[in-house]
């Protein structure tokens, strides 16, 4: 290729490339440019969906991995995998008891990629609960529960409360003999709720009865069967990832509000 | 764009390498998604299936299989097929009128006569006719539902028509 007929090909890149950036489309998404002041780099976070989640500004000692372990975005990042992975399972799944542990096993044998599909959510749950402990337990060592955060922290609790519930309302949902004992435990223990529990302190005495307490709301029967496993696919798939998303809502608006603990 | 001077820097290695794992993860990952929803095993009734003997049909048309394979079993004298009872425009069930000789679709009143030609509605074609084979054991007739005639038919005045002697050919006729 002669020189005169690559600067035709340069030409022809570079009026392309600005004909595109030029128009309204591109305009419309990249709005800030690159320019380099203090003023455009507010902007940036500041006008983007994503990134408003983030304090307009940080200090560079509250990013530092030995201090974050980054486990509050790795347990986000584990709740999209695992909305995603989810939604793909529900699509072979179905919460019958004659053939949901029967699609599972289609899941794992048959369908493409079902395999991967499945055991990227499994782990990943088994991954968020971790981290979602790990990033309680990093903010109470360094102490970022303390004044102004206090609120956050209760959210965080409930966080924490509703990963376990998700994970232990998916155990039931394969349908087999782990799922069965797992939840029958569970909710045996469910019953031993003070006051509200058949087997719980007070509970007989405010006449709680198997088929009227905490433990029979929960299965909606006396014993793990149809109803239980389509409540546990219902709060596993519906009513506990709304709440989640919208308390995580909630707690990445105070994290921005309140800005990133940590040291200078 | 056009050929560099340039060598290609320990960082240009690392970027095109940083890109080529990126697009490798999201496509593989979409692909993967894509993959998941063609399904490898179907709870569907199976497409080939048994009907029993040519000889356990008398001349006419049959609706023994009609409700649970959707297909009219038809003999004459030269031999037997099977037309699919699925309307050429929609894909509604239509229905054999013995009175009036007629098989008339209930949703939008595509008319087909014995044949499967077009009398009358909207249907665009004739029916399909199933391939058909006989089981060298037992001697039965399978049909292979999803292996269809679908002969190029003729407009006329009357409806669409295909020539008989063009459909009474192997597989989707078995002469007896």
């Amino acid at each position: 290729m002669d020189p005169g007929e690559g600067d035709l090909m340069n030409n022809l890149w570079s009026r392309f490339s600005n004909w595109i950036t030029s128009t309204p489309v591109w305009r419309a998404v990249f709005r800030h440019g690159y320019e380099d002041t203090p003023r455009n780099r507010s902007f940036i976070p500041f006008s983007n969906v994503l990134y408003h989640l983030h304090p307009v500004k940080i200090r560079k000692g509250a990013l530092q991995i030995r201090y974050s372990w980054g486990m509050g975005c790795i347990s986000f990042l584990l709740f999209i995998i695992l909305t995603l992975t989810g939604v793909l399972l529900m699509f072979y799944y179905v919460p019958d008891t004659r053939r949901a542990y029967q699609d599972i096993k289609d899941i794992m044998a048959v369908v493409s990629y079902g395999d991967i599909i499945r055991n990227v959510h499994r782990l990943s749950a088994h991954g968020m609960v971790f981290a979602v402990w790990a990033h309680m337990t990093r903010v109470f060592l360094t102490g970022a529960y303390k004044t102004p955060r206090e609120f956050n922290w209760m959210i965080g609790v409930v966080l924490l409360a509703l990963t376990l519930v998700l994970s232990w309302t998916g155990y039931l949902l394969p349908w087999d003999q782990l799922a069965l004992w797992a939840i029958t435990v569970g909710t045996k223990m469910a019953a031993a709720t003070p006051f509200i529990g058949v087997d719980g302190p007070f509970g007989p005495e405010l006449g709680m009865r198997p088929d009227n307490d905490v433990k029979f709301m929960l299965l909606g029967g006396t014993e793990v069967g149809q109803n239980a496993l389509l409540r546990f696919y219902v709060l596993h798939c519906v009513v506990l990832p709304l709440v989640v998303a919208m308390l995580l809502a909630v707690h990445f608006w105070r994290v921005r509000k309140d800005g990133f603990s940590g040291p200078r | 764009m056009g050929v560099s001077k340039k060598s290609i820097t320990r960082r240009d290695f690392f970027s095109v390498l940083g890109w080529l794992g990126l697009v490798a993860t999201f496509g593989g990952s979409i692909f993967g998604a894509f993959r998941y929803f063609l399904p490898n095993v179907l709870y569907e009734k199976p497409s080939l299936f048994k009907i029993g003997k040519p000889s356990d049909y008398t001349i006419g048309i049959s609706q023994k299989w009609k409700r649970e394979q959707q297909i009219w079993v038809i003999k004459n004298e030269k031999g037997i097929y099977a037309m699919i009872s699925i309307c050429r425009h929609l894909g509604c069930t239509p229905n054999w009128f013995e009175d009036r000789k007629l098989i008339v679709c209930p949703c939008h009143g595509s008319i087909y006569d014995i044949n499967g030609n077009v009398l009358g509605g909207p249907a665009p074609r004739t029916l399909w006719r199933a391939a058909l084979s006989l089981d060298p054991i037992d001697g039965q007739i399978v049909v292979d539902f999803n292996r269809r005639q679908d002969l190029e038919p003729k407009s006329t005045e009357g409806g669409l028509f295909v020539d008989e002697s063009l459909r009474e050919v192997e597989p989707f006729f078995l002469k007896v």
